[in-house]
This record gives structure tokens, C-alpha cells and sequence, in this order.
């Protein structure tokens, strides 16, 4: 199998410098100003998510953009994440535009620009997309000099596989290249391009490793496919996590008797795994007849022995069916499961928030907010140890809390006023119920509140106090006041 | 011209204390919670201690934790004489010795106690701190008397009395005296980096209610409500809770499951009296013209003793009445000492009970672990396990080559039976089977270990690893 693929590729690579010698030549030529790269500016601003009426201070990023068909510039998410602004700029003229957002996915870590002026890319080139590559093979990334040039950097394939990526929302396949990157004005987003066709985009640079991380071509054809889909869903998800089935023990328990397979050790609630009956101690022998080995790889036509999840999530679209070869109880069961993204819509803490304002709830000085990853790292770079280690441990584990649960709602502080006297202190506890009414959201709160009991405000919590009590005519009078005193914007935003 | 004064004065208080005080040196074991089948380190150190009635000598019980052997010297008398603790109370850092040769307290006089200090009144420490081996006088005023954590124990919090005298490491037991009587027992401090001139002595309440919990011949440990309260400052919630304008009552927060009051007092309960004595809304009540916070009352009491709460409940005045005793769960979080790990090893894997110090020996970094044992009693997570049994230890074998990612996770059930407690695991690998299924908290896979493999590996991993013992079950 190997061997065949080696032969192949190498026809393939033949074919190429074939067909396309033109681009080639053209790229390769040292010094020429490209026709398909931009520079691309992102003025970006981050809400703070303890005080979510507030902007922290817009700050730049710089990277490179490749067009591609369609008029469209195909940078990394994290590059425009938060955007407030982004401007292009053609390195040898130094003509400018503005941008917007298309599409920004962090699933993939990928976003398409459009130009605000359609005839900006007049007399531009797009970039086509490579094929799959093998370890091994060599690539170049391309910066840009101060002066427009191009700046190239051969470095060569070390690990294809199946890896985390930066939204922490799961693993898609992920090249590594081993090249001397060097700093320079706007690296954060590179492109990666070889015998004149696009590889992928630099999303992280190793410096101690000289390692490039790259979203690979393959990840790019399926982000742009759902572009081109009459409604874009992104990258579906299996919803469950597995274990590899190493231990001779725990396969003999089992009763296994094939080779491969691995364990079924936790399903998402709602997700698709979840929706076709998966169940947690199921082992998965196959996927649509593709023996899984005991780590979960299958053998890929193009990348060899990699992690089934990128035949599942990336070759596979949201609503396509795969088969599961599963053993359960001794008995081997064919289980259709349809493959859905990721329904965070219930979720108790949402685990990534960009481009939307967080949402927050004051009642007469007591902030009020949804609980939610972004709000733990607030705490820093430590933020696990160092964020209050009980909102930390739902928002790691909240798979196993009631999958009605609804959004975790949090009094986050207190603004101290006349109306929260002796509750300054609170801080970062969980509420369960206002005015008697559970809370599964801050609209669930919002509307709670609008019913006071006899007059007072009574919210209950997990946690110390348990309960306390305000005056609603009197927050309510005071409102204004406290909106004032503060510089609040709003008391709310649902 | 004032310190000539002083001079002469503490020199007659020396001479006094003198005959009551006592120099211990400690050798004691402190057992390894990381290695739990070895005996420890063994250490000493050097404590004060002073005669008191009945022929016992009174320190600190960190002097005399864990101890492997004890001998006391006092003043004039260079001769050890080896002693052994009668009782020690390590949540209120107090302990009493008793020296086997009668010889030892010929000519010495056990203190007499006095009351608590009033503030900015003048005291003495008396001790062996660092800087000679001789007895050692430092003098301050009382400067704070408040409620204060007791660090030996991490867990519990008494009355303690701040000085400004040197208490230093070997001050540790020591009396601190005022006009010849003892004030309070020197036992901890801030080092000089955190602040300056701050040392702690326990207070005469603390030390009488210890002497009189020992006098059937058993510590019982302090008592407690189980139960938070929160200030009732917010003029709203007093009159949603039913309260007249006033600064009296506090509001019930949590009441611990296990506790003495659980099933008796509800949280959003206003406590307006305890005993009798009206309760600000500060938490604080008036005894002995001081204000002291409400549980002083408790503090004073002992096991099977009664106290009765005036509370609201709805609005509705009632009164309440709570049988005292020690809240267990919340052991498992305090510093403990003279207890042995227990631990149960199978196939390399070593099970043990997670407490404070098992916390402190492996600092696991695992979240679940983590939030199990902090929010332990907050989330009456006790209710569910009365222990927390992880997987803290692979020796690795062949055995276990896949277990690694396993440590520090928690135990939930052994081929079906729930494991609650470290016993319930040993009798669940006691029983007969082909597969032994190790089920963790979270639900991944399982560790299975086959019984061949286990004995078999039995003798390899005995030899490979000195492991002296399988199991240690005994505290």
C-alpha cells in the first residue's frame, strides 16, 4: 500500500511540473512582486469578559493573505478574531482596501476576506491549491520583504497527523514543517506554497523546534466547499472521545478478537454520536468498512496511517452517513450515525466566543453573566489553577452535569451600591433560581426579575449565601444612578 | 531609666517560671504519604513545655506529633528524662506529657493560669527559641485578641492572642506569662518576610477547655454547628426575612449535611440569639464584656452539649436546639498526624484515601481530583463517598503498561461494587475473579487487570520495588 502511494505521488508531482510550468517559473523567480499575495491588517478588539460592557484596547495584527478563486483572501481566523478593522494592502504598489469577513471558522482556523472595492484585485493572480503531500516532501513559505519582495523559506514535511488546533474545539489534520522561519513584518498569517500551488497557511511558528504548524489543503477544500454549500455548517463532529485499545487485558475483557478498534470512553450529550445511539464501552472496529487500527487510525489514500476523526470530520460534510463497526456486549453491530457539528446551543459553559459580544445581566449593582470558557481566561495564562477552580471544573466536565442543565449563570461581582449593601464580597457563585424561577439563561433571569415577590428581588444560589434579597422598586429607582455612577453603557445585554 | 525598672522585674519572673519550665526535645517519624508502605523521616526538634497540675507537662501538640521518642530537661537539671504524650489536641494545638521517673518533678511547681489579657497589657515568652540552647525571655504588650486559623490543624479557627513579642521556632509550648501567671501558650507567628512583630499564644479559654475535655481521660475534639452564617447588613433583605430595623441576627448560609445541625437549622434560618446572647448582625455577641464572634459559645462546649438558637424561619420565631458533636467530614481536610497512610496495592497499582496529607505529599494537578476533595464538604459531596480512594501510584509492570494516564484518577466502582472507602476496594480485589475492572470517576475506559497477571506480577514487583507491604488498612 505504501509503496503504491510513493509511486503515485511521484507521478503526480511529474504531472504537476507538467501542467503547470508557467505558475511555477513565475513563483519561483527570486524578487518578483507576487500576483497573489496581500498584506492583511486586523485591528482587533477583545471584550472583557469580568466587565462585558467594556472593549479592551484594540491592538494589530499582520499577516499575508493568498487569493484564491472567487475573488477571495484566504487568511487564518486567528488572524481577524475580534476584527474591528482590516485593510489590505498590495506589497509593491502599497494600494489599500478595506475587507470583511465572508466567513471566519475557528473551527479550522480559517477566514476568507472580500476586498470592499471588487476592482482592488484587478490584475491579481489567484493561487490554486495543492494536492495531498507525503512526510518528506519540501515547501516554501512565503513572506514578504519591506519592500514588497517576496522572501521564500524552504523547509520540509515532518509529521502529518491529526492535532489540536488553537479553538481548542477539536483536532483536524495538521502538517508540520521544519523551516527557519524568520520574524518579519506580518507573519502571523503566511502562506506555504509548492510547485506554485497553495499547501496551506501558517497558523503557529515553533521557534525552539523551527517548527511551522500548516492547515493543510485538505481542511482549506472542505472549509471552502461549505462556503460554496447553500448554508455553511463548518466541520461536523463525532461527539465522542475514545481510548485507545493497546491493552491486551482490556481487549481480552472485552472480547475482542480483530486486531484494531478502539473504546468508547465518553459521549457528548446531543452530539452525533449521541444521536446514533453510541454508547460509552462500545469499541469501534471500522468506519464505512475502514478498519480502524488500536489508536484509531485508518489508512488514508493520500496521508497514510492517520487518525479516522479526519475521514469523518473533513473528508465527510455535516448530514453525510457513516457506518460504525462496533462491538458491544460481545456482539458486532453495523450503526449508521449521521454526521452533525457541534450543537452548543444548550451548552453549559460555552467553551469559545469571537466576534459576539458576551452577554450580561446588572440588577442594582450584581453583575450577572453566563458562564463561559473566555470568562475563566480571564484569569491568565494559568487560568485552570487560577480561576475559581469550582466554575473550572464545570466548565471542564460539563458532559457530565444534566444535559438540561442550561447556561451556567454566575453572580460574577458586585458594583457596590446602596442597594447591595453587605453583599460586596460576592463573588463568582452560581444561581440557581430568581424569585423562585429556575435559570437555565440570562433571558431566563431577565425575565424572572420582572416578577419580584412581595416587593424584593430574591435570588438563590449554589453556594454561600444561598439566598439573598434587594429592594426592586428601589434598584429600579436607582437604576439611572448606578448606570451613571459606573459609566455603564446598559444594564443588559441578552 | 525604664528599663532599669524592667530589668529587675523580669529577672524575679524568670526565677518563678523557672521551676515550672520545661525544654523538650522531640524525635518524631513523619510518615510518607508519597511511599506509603516506608516508616518516614525521621527529625527532631526542640519545644518549651511548662508543669502543670498532676504532674503533666503542658506544649503545643506540633512539638510532640508524630513523636518516635520524647525526653524533658528543666532549668538547673541537665538530665533528659523521657516522656510520652498523655493527650494531644491538634485542633487546638495543645498536648500534655507525662514523664515516667517521679524524680523529674521534685522541685518543680506547676504554673497557676490567669484570664485573658486586656490589650496593650505587658507579657512574657518564655522558651528555647533559635540563637542559644539556654532559656530564652522576649517581652511585648497583647496587641490583638481575635479569632485566628490554628495552622497546625489548617481547618480549625479558636481564639488566639496576638503579641508583639519574638516568637520564634523553639518558642513553640512555651508559657507566656503575665504577673506570674500563665496568660496563654506561645505556638505560632508570621516569619519576618511577612510581617513584623506578629505572634500568636493560645489564650487560657482554649487551654482550660482542653484540660477539662481530658479530664475523663479521652480528647474529643472541639465541636461545631456545621453551618455558615452571612451579616445581615442589607436593609432589604431584613425586612424580606422579617426583621425589624436594628443591627441584630445573622442569616443561615449552608448547614452541612453530617453536621450537628443538619435536619435542625435551614438555610435562609436568621440566628438572633445563641444561649441567650443576642447575636449582632455582624455575627458577634457580648460575653464577658468582649464582643466575640457567635461561636465562642460553641467553642466553650463539649460533645453531647446542648445549644439553643432563637431563630426566624419565614418570619415565624422559633427556637431550636442543637446536640453539639465533631462535623467527620471535615477531617479529611485538616493536617492530620499520628496516623498511618493506608494505602492497598494490585498489579503496581497503588490505591489510596485522598486527605490533606496526601494532598500535600503528591499536589495532584488533576481538575477532578481537585474539586473532589476541596468541595468536599461545601458540595456534600461526603454524602456520596465518605472517602475519596485514587489511583496515586503505577510501579510499573507489565501488569499495568497501560495505566499511566490512569493516576491521580478516582475510584468508582471495583467489577460493579461501588468503592466508597479504601476497605470496600481491598474486599472487592479480595473476592474470587478472572478480571478485576477498575471503573474511575468521569467514566473513560476501565483498567482491567486478569488474576494470572496479578499474581504473577505479585513477587516481581514486591522485589523490584521494596514493597514491604500490599495494604495497610489501620490508621
Amino acid at each position: 500500500m505504501k509503496s503504491i502511494l510513493f509511486l503515485r505521488s511521484l507521478c503526480l508531482a511529474f504531472l504537476m511540473a507538467l501542467a503547470v510550468p508557467s505558475a511555477f517559473a513565475g513563483d519561483t523567480a527570486p524578487g518578483a512582486a507576487p500576483k497573489f499575495l496581500l498584506r492583511v491588517n486586523s485591528t482587533n478588539q477583545l471584550y472583557e469578559f469580568s466587565k462585558p460592557w467594556i472593549k479592551k484596547p484594540p491592538f494589530s495584527k499582520r499577516g499575508i493573505g493568498a487569493l484564491i478563486d472567487g475573488g477571495r483572501i484566504l487568511v487564518t481566523a486567528e488572524l481577524v478574531a475580534n476584527s474591528t478593522f482590516i485593510e489590505l494592502e498590495k506589497p509593491a504598489t502599497v494600494e489599500k482596501s478595506t475587507a470583511t469577513v465572508e466567513r471566519v471558522d475557528y473551527d479550522c482556523n480559517l477566514a476568507v476576506l472580500r476586498p470592499a472595492d471588487p476592482d482592488f484585485l484587478q490584475g491579481m493572480q489567484p493561487l490554486a491549491l495543492n494536492g495531498p503531500l507525503q512526510v518528506g516532501d519540501e515547501a516554501t513559505i512565503l513572506q514578504l520583504e519591506p519592500n514588497g519582495d517576496i522572501a521564500r523559506t524552504l523547509g520540509r514535511i515532518t509529521t502529518i497527523s491529526v492535532s489540536g488546533y488553537p479553538s481548542e474545539s477539536g483536532a483536524l489534520l495538521l502538517f508540520k514543517l521544519s523551516a527557519p522561519l524568520q520574524q518579519r513584518d506580518g507573519s502571523f498569517t503566511v502562506p506555504v506554497v509548492r510547485e506554485g500551488r497553495l499547501i496551506g497557511m501558517v497558523m503557529r511558528y515553533d521557534v525552539r523546534n523551527q517548527s511551522a504548524d500548516i492547515v493543510p489543503t485538505a481542511v482549506i477544500r472542505h472549509f471552502l466547499a461549505e462556503l460554496d454549500s447553500p448554508a455553511y455548517q463548518g466541520f461536523a463532529r463525532l461527539g465522542l472521545a475514545f481510548a485507545p485499545l493497546r491493552d491486551p487485558q482490556l481487549r481480552r475483557y472485552i472480547g475482542l478478537q480483530e486486531p484494531g478498534g478502539i473504546y468508547v470512553s465518553d459521549i457528548t450529550p446531543r452530539g452525533s454520536a449521541d444521536a446514533a445511539g453510541i454508547k460509552k464501552g462500545d469499541a469501534i472496529l471500522a468506519v464505512d468498512g475502514l478498519p480502524l487500527d488500536q489508536d484509531g487510525n485508518y489508512e488514508d489514500p493520500d496521508y497514510g496511517r492517520i487518525l479516522f476523526s479526519h475521514f469523518t470530520n473533513t473528508i465527510k460534510h455535516p448530514g453525510a452517513i457513516v457506518r460504525l463497526k462496533i462491538l458491544r456486549d460481545g456482539k458486532t453491530l453495523e450503526i449508521p450515525l449521521s454526521m452533525q457539528v457541534a450543537n452548543r446551543e444548550n451548552a453549559i459553559s460555552e467553551t469559545q466566543i469571537s466576534d459576539t459580544a458576551p452577554k450580561y445581566l446588572i440588577l442594582g449593582g450584581l453583575v450577572f453573566i453566563e458562564l463561559s470558557r473566555p470568562y475563566l481566561k480571564e484569569w491568565g495564562n494559568k487560568w485552570t489553577s487560577g480561576a475559581p477552580q469550582r466554575l473550572v471544573y464545570f466548565d471542564a466536565f460539563q458532559n457530565e452535569l444534566p444535559p438540561d442543565r442550561g447556561r451556567m449563570i454566575i453572580l460574577s461581582h458586585v458594583l457596590p451600591t446602596p442597594d447591595t449593601l453587605g453583599y460586596e464580597d460576592l463573588e463568582n457563585i452560581v444561581v440557581t433560581k430568581v424569585n423562585g424561577h429556575a435559570v437555565k439563561s440570562l433571558a431566563d433571569l431577565s425575565e424572572a426579575a420582572k416578577n419580584p415577590v412581595d416587593g424584593f428581588q430574591k435570588i438563590e444560589f449554589e453556594e454561600d449565601p444561598k439566598l439573598l434579597f434587594l429592594d426592586a422598586a428601589s434598584i429600579e429607582a436607582n437604576a439611572e444612578e448606578l448606570k451613571r455612577h459606573y459609566a455603564l453603557p446598559a444594564l443588559e445585554r441578552l | 531609666m525604664a528599663a532599669a525598672l524592667l530589668l529587675p522585674l523580669a529577672a524575679i519572673h524568670a526565677v518563678e517560671i523557672s521551676k515550672s519550665l520545661v525544654r523538650i526535645e522531640a524525635t518524631s517519624q513523619d510518615p510518607d504519604y508519597k511511599t506509603p508502605w516506608n516508616p518516614g523521616n525521621v527529625i527532631s526538634g526542640v519545644g518549651a513545655g511548662f508543669v502543670v497540675d498532676g504532674k503533666r507537662i503542658m506544649t503545643n501538640a506540633h512539638v510532640v506529633s508524630n513523636a518516635r521518642f520524647l525526653t524533658v530537661s528543666k532549668e538547673g537539671d541537665a538530665n533528659p528524662y523521657v516522656a510520652k504524650v498523655l493527650h494531644i489536641a491538634h485542633d487546638c494545638d495543645l498536648a500534655l506529657l507525662a514523664v515516667e521517673n517521679p524524680a523529674f518533678f521534685k522541685g518543680t511547681v506547676p504554673v497557676e493560669f490567669g484570664g485573658v489579657p486586656q490589650m496593650e497589657s505587658s507579657v512574657s515568652a518564655y522558651g528555647y527559641p533559635v540563637g542559644g540552647t539556654r532559656l530564652s525571655v522576649t517581652r511585648g504588650i497583647v496587641s490583638r485578641i481575635d479569632f485566628q486559623p490554628y495552622s497546625h490543624s489548617g481547618m480549625d479557627s479558636h481564639l488566639a492572642i496576638q503579641i508583639d513579642a519574638a516568637i520564634n521556632p523553639g518558642n513553640s509550648g512555651g508559657p507566656v506569662m503575665q504577673n506570674g501567671k500563665v496568660v496563654g501558650v506561645a505556638f505560632q507567628g508570621y516569619s519576618g518576610d511577612v510581617a513584623q512583630n506578629v505572634g500568636y499564644m493560645i489564650p487560657t479559654p482554649v487551654i482550660h477547655r482542653f484540660l477539662k475535655d481530658v479530664e475523663d481521660g479521652h480528647y474529643d475534639h472541639y465541636v461545631d454547628l456545621a453551618l455558615t452564617y452571612r451579616n445581615l447588613f442589607n436593609p432589604a433583605a431584613r425586612r424580606a426575612l422579617g426583621l425589624e430595623d436594628g443591627n441584630t441576627g445573622v442569616q443561615v448560609g449552608s448547614v452541612y449535611s453530617g453536621g450537628a445541625s443538619a435536619g435542625i437549622v435551614q438555610p435562609g434560618d436568621v440566628i438572633l440569639k445563641i444561649d441567650g446572647h443576642t447575636v449582632s448582625s455582624d455575627g458577634s455577641i457580648e460575653l464577658e464584656d468582649q464582643a466575640v464572634p457567635l461561636e465562642e459559645v460553641v467553642e466553650r462546649k463539649f460533645k453531647g452539649d446542648k445549644v439553643r438558637l432563637d431563630i426566624l424561619r419565614e418570619g415565624q420565631p422559633m427556637a431550636l436546639t442543637v446536640t453539639l458533636r465533631e462535623p467527620w467530614p471535615f477531617k479529611l481536610q485538616s493536617n492530620l498526624y499520628d496516623e498511618k497512610p493506608r494505602f492497598f496495592v494490585a498489579g503496581g497499582l497503588v490505591f489510596q484515601p485522598v486527605d490533606q496529607n496526601f494532598m500535600d505529599a503528591h499536589d495532584p494537578s488533576d481538575q477532578r481530583l481537585n474539586y473532589l476533595f476541596d468541595y468536599f464538604i461545601a458540595d456534600g459531596l461526603h454524602t456520596k463517598r465518605p472517602e475519596i480512594v485514587v489511583l496515586s501510584n503505577i510501579l510499573p509492570d507489565s501488569v499495568n503498561a497501560y495505566a499511566d494516564e490512569f493516576r491521580y484518577s478516582v475510584v468508582d466502582e471495583v467489577n460493579g461494587r461501588p468503592v466508597k472507602r479504601l476497605d470496600e476496594l481491598a474486599a472487592a480485589f479480595g473476592e474470587a475473579s478472572d478480571f478485576y475492572v477498575i471503573k474511575f470517576a468521569g467514566g473513560g475506559r476501565p483498567i482491567v487487570l486478569e488474576r494470572k497477571a496479578i499474581e504473577e506480577a505479585r513477587p516481581r514487583i514486591s522485589a523490584r520495588y521494596a514493597l514491604k507491604a500490599e495494604k495497610n488498612l489501620e490508621k
